[in-house]
Formats: C-alpha cells, sequence, structure tokens
C-alpha cells in the first residue's frame, strides 16, 4: 500500500484497522540547528515509539522543539544525532507516506478545492478518473463536497484547514502529523474542528503527531499526552489519557477525571 | 468583475466581491475627472502657446501639433504621413522591435530567475553579472552592438532584450525567495520530487511577481526604444521623434511623445488584464 508495504513491522492495530501500519520511532534524536546566535540544541536525546492507530497529542512551551520532533518525523531535516524510523526503514526525507498539516493551510490558489486534494496522487501518477474518485470521497469526508470546484481563497479559515486535512489524507498516509492545525481559528470553530477531528480520526484510521499549545486540547484529542521541556526539548511526562474516542464531547471537558489530568499536565508544563 | 464562481453558494467573500461590483460608479467619476483634467491642460497648453511668450519653435501649439497629426495619417503633398511612412507604421515598426526584444527577455530571463533561486553556486557565481548588466544605460553597449551585428533590427532587439531582461530575471528570483518554507514542505510531504515542486508550485507561486517584473522590462523597453532607433530607427516612434531635431520639428516631437505616453499606458493596462487572467488570486491568497 505505501512505500514500506514489505515489511511487517508492528500489528495493525488502527481503530478501523483499515491497512498495514507502521510504528514510527524516534532513537535518541538529538537536533541541532544553526540559529542566528549559534547553535541551538533544540532536541536532545528524544527516545519516542508511536504505536500504530495511536492519536498523540505533544504540548509545551514554545520553542521547546515541538515542530522540530513533527519536522524530523515528516522528513524535512536529518537528526544530527540519532535515527528516526518507520517500520524498519530510517526516515530520510519527506514522503507520501507521512502527511503533513500545517497551521497555516498552504492550499494552492491556482487548483481548485479538488485540485488541491487529488494533487498527492496527481504527484504519484494516480490517472485523473481515480485520483478525481479519491479527492471527492475525502472532500465528503470533511463536509466540503460542495465547494469541490471553487477557489481556495473563497473558503472560510476553518474550511481551508479541512481543505488540507483532505489533502493530507488523500495519499493515505500511515501518520498523519498535525502541526498546531487549528491554532489560528476562532474558538467556536477550533471546538467543531476538534470534533470532525475525532470523526475523521475514528474513520479513517490514521496514526496521528497533534501538536498544540492547549492543554486542553492535547488532552480532549489524544489517546496519549507528551509534554515537553523548554529548549533543549525532551519529554518530561507521557500521559496515557483513558477516555475512549467515542466518549469524547463537550460534557467530557467538566468530567473530573478530565479535569484533574489538566490540572497534572498544567503543573508539569509550569515546572518545566 | 465577473462572478468568478459557478451555482453553489459563496461562504465569505460576498461582501467582497460586492464592494468590487461596486467599483463602476467610482469609475465613471475617475475617468469624468480624468477628462477635466486632460482639458485643462490642453487649455493652459493652447493658452501658453497662444500668447506666444516663447517662439512657436519652442512651445509648438496644440493647432500644429493636430495639424502633423493629419499629415501623419495621411498623404499630402503627394507624400505619405511623416518621414514616408503612416504614424501607425511608425508604432507597429517600434512596437515589433519591443515585442521581439520582450519575448527573448522572458525566453531567457525566467529560466535564469529560476536557475538564480535555485541553484545556489549559479547564483553566487551569476547574479552580479546581471546586476552588472542592469545598472548599465543602454547607449553605452549600442555602439558595440551595431558594430556586432549591424544597423539593422538584430541590434535593436539586442539592445531592447538586455534592457528589459534583468528586471524579468530579478523579479522571477524574488518570487521564489518570497516563497513559504511550508508551501514548498506541504507538496514535499504529497510526495512531490524537485521538479515537480518546481512545476506544481514554485513557477505558479512566481506569477504574480512575475508581472511586476515583466511591467517593468515594457517599461525599460519603451525608455530605450528611442535610443535604439537612434540608428536607422525609421520607420520607428522613436526614430521618428530623434529625426526631428535635424529640422527642429518640435511639434513632430511633442506629437511623438504624447503616442508613445499612449501606446505605453495602454500596453500597460493590456498586461494588466491579462495578469488579472492568468493570475486571479493575486492579493488574495
Amino acid at each position: 500500500m505505501t512505500a514500506t508495504g514489505a515489511i511487517p513491522a508492528t500489528a495493525p492495530t488502527g481503530p478501523s484497522g483499515a491497512a498495514q501500519r507502521h510504528r514510527v520511532a524516534l532513537h535518541g534524536v538529538t537536533h541541532v540547528y544553526a540559529g542566528r546566535g549559534g547553535d541551538v540544541l533544540a532536541l536532545d536525546h528524544v527516545d519516542l515509539v508511536i504505536e500504530p492507530g495511536e492519536f498523540v497529542s505533544v504540548v509545551g512551551p514554545s520553542g521547546c522543539g515541538k515542530s522540530t520532533l513533527l519536522g524530523l518525523i515528516a522528513g524535512f531535516h536529518r537528526p544530527t544525532r540519532g535515527r528516526v524510523t518507520l517500520g524498519d526503514e530510517e526516515i530520510r526525507g519527506p514522503g507520501p507516506d507521512r502527511g503533513v498539516v500545517f497551521q497555516q493551510p498552504n492550499l494552492y490558489p491556482w487548483m481548485s478545492v479538488r485540485e488541491n486534494v487529488a494533487l498527492g496522487p496527481r504527484l504519484r501518477h494516480v490517472r485523473r478518473a481515480q485520483r478525481r474518485a479519491i479527492a471527492d470521497r475525502l472532500l465528503a469526508l470533511v463536509g466540503l463536497a460542495e465547494f469541490a470546484d471553487h477557489a481556495t481563497y473563497e473558503l472560510s479559515g476553518g474550511m481551508q484547514q479541512r481543505c488540507q486535512i483532505a489533502r493530507a489524507l488523500a495519499n493515505d498516509p500511515e501518520i498523519l502529523l498535525m502541526d498546531e492545525p487549528f491554532g489560528a481559528l476562532d474558538a467556536l470553530t477550533r471546538e467543531r474542528m476538534q470534533d470532525e477531528l475525532l470523526t475523521i480520526w475514528r474513520d479513517a484510521g490514521q496514526t496521528v503527531l497533534f501538536i498544540t499549545h492547549s492543554v486542553e486540547e492535547a488532552l480532549y484529542l489524544g489517546t496519549r499526552v507528551l509534554v515537553m521541556s523548554p529548549r533543549p526539548g525532551r519529554i518530561v511526562l507521557d500521559q496515557p489519557v483513558p477516555f475512549p474516542p467515542h466518549e469524547r464531547d463537550r460534557a467530557l471537558r467538566e468530567h473530573p477525571e478530565f479535569v484533574a489530568l489538566r490540572a497534572r499536565i498544567g503543573r508539569e508544563l509550569g515546572l518545566a | 468583475m465577473v462572478e468568478i464562481t459557478g451555482n453553489a453558494p459563496v461562504p465569505v467573500p460576498a461582501t467582497r466581491a460586492r464592494r468590487r461590483l461596486r467599483l463602476p460608479d467610482g469609475a465613471a467619476l475617475r475617468v469624468a475627472l480624468r477628462l477635466l483634467s486632460l482639458a485643462v491642460v490642453v487649455a493652459i497648453w493652447w493658452i501658453v502657446a497662444a500668447l506666444d511668450v516663447w517662439p512657436d519653435l519652442f512651445v509648438p501649439s496644440p493647432a500644429d501639433v493636430w495639424d502633423r497629426f493629419v499629415e501623419s495619417v495621411t498623404v499630402h503633398d503627394g507624400r505619405v504621413g511623416l518621414s514616408d511612412a503612416y504614424l501607425w507604421e511608425h508604432l507597429g515598426a517600434s512596437l515589433w522591435r519591443i515585442g521581439n526584444g520582450l519575448f527573448f527577455a522572458i525566453l531567457f530571463g525566467v529560466p535564469l530567475g529560476l536557475l538564480l533561486a535555485t541553484v545556489r553556486p549559479f547564483q553566487v557565481i551569476a547574479e552580479p553579472y546581471v546586476n552588472f548588466v542592469r545598472a548599465l544605460p543602454p547607449l553605452a553597449y549600442f555602439s558595440l552592438l551595431i558594430i556586432w551585428f549591424g544597423i539593422e533590427d538584430t541590434s535593436k532587439i539586442w539592445l531592447l532584450f538586455l534592457a528589459s531582461f534583468p528586471p524579468i530575471a530579478l523579479s522571477v528570483v524574488s518570487g521564489v525567495r518570497g516563497i513559504p518554507q511550508t508551501r514548498l514542505d506541504a507538496a514535499r510531504a504529497l510526495g512531490a520530487g524537485r521538479l515537480q515542486l518546481l512545476r506544481h508550485v514554485v513557477v505558479p507561486s512566481v506569477l504574480p511577481e512575475f508581472f511586476t517584473g515583466l511591467r517593468l522590462a515594457i517599461g525599460f523597453a519603451w525608455t530605450t526604444i528611442v535610443a535604439a532607433e537612434t540608428v536607422d530607427g525609421l520607420p520607428g516612434i522613436g526614430g521618428l521623434a530623434w529625426s526631428t531635431k535635424k529640422f527642429q520639428q518640435t511639434d513632430v516631437a511633442v506629437l511623438c511623445i504624447i503616442v508613445i505616453g499612449l501606446a505605453a499606458i495602454l500596453l500597460d493596462q493590456l498586461v494588466k488584464a491579462v495578469e488579472r487572467l492568468v493570475v486571479p488570486w493575486r492579493g488574495r491568497a
């Protein structure tokens, strides 16, 4: 199905078990980049395993290396030390087996909404009719079916983000890497998008790595929350979230256990 | 402006579209104001010429210029137009040279700009030369071109090409450098290789800046055309303007100035219209 298809890594345990998925792992990863005032240690010896089907949220203060972590898995950077792997294969660059959703929609205004979503399959030389079918299915999934032929700049911010998510899903990636995707949206749209993302995650069965500033968002969405320390970034807390996916609704945010976990993570961030 | 979308409901930009559609009132007012100001300018010119403060040679009257215009589009005393060609033939010859110069400037300037912006060693080596050529006044190298390519159109087109490719190349460079990294990363994460990235993301991203550069280049081409037509430039509107110094035909000179100015404005408007067609997202995404 994907580039690393032949390797029998871990068990395919996504919520829907749709496709063979592989675990993502960071082995002793240290990342240094050249900043204006000299070298910056962004990540310091991080070990992390993300199992197929997990929804892993990452919270941490600004500049703690969250985005660097995501960029390493996406393949935008190579780690200074250590290895990043998908299944048994080392990640050496960006690829269609890992979808990325940015805070900015990054849609291409010279393409219609549908053409944007179909871009991944097009780059892989999928035939026109087939990639159109893929795009239309995903546009329906994210609720944009009737806007398929619109220009991207005619969509609202929330709709543009849904379009970007559909575009990232069009390659049927093993993992969806989301870098503060709802950070630029208003509070109401943001809550709606969170619920829609949970629906999409349950339906599509992708593994998700989700970066956010919001403890509440991290907890509401994730099956697991990672807390990172300020630079140099380390994972200081790896908190499983016990709520089953189908019980995540407005009421959950008031649940005593949710409130207690939120306080615990908040403390960790405050101390960190 | 035409409605861009189909039948489906438009989500957000309804207010924006309405605001744009309301422009015609403003546009009509603008046209009226411009006509009025034009009338005032011509009237002042007329009065100054009529007062005979300066000799006619220095300030030809609007009537003289109009007479030359009529001569330029008719046969008079058995002679055709001005300097043996109709006005449109002069203008057409110049436009043909400019068109050729720009054609080669785009053909050469766009790939050059893409190379400069994407291949670091090439940029280090080549960019100083582009800036060097850009800084030169075209007349400085015109005599070389005439010696190399003769006095006919080839040397003129070379001159126009050399004057107009740097702004095109440099606008492409600045367009490529202005592409946000995440816009490129998004395509790379979708599986785009180097060439696919160039074709699907870089080139379309650069289009708005390219048009800005093209309009600058056309401006340079117009400023260069008189220089290009100082040698064997007839027919040619620049050549016609240059030829007036011999017999002190200031009325013809003024006519040429007006024609060149109007043609330049029209061409610029045409390019802007093409830009709106090709880059409908400019300023909106």
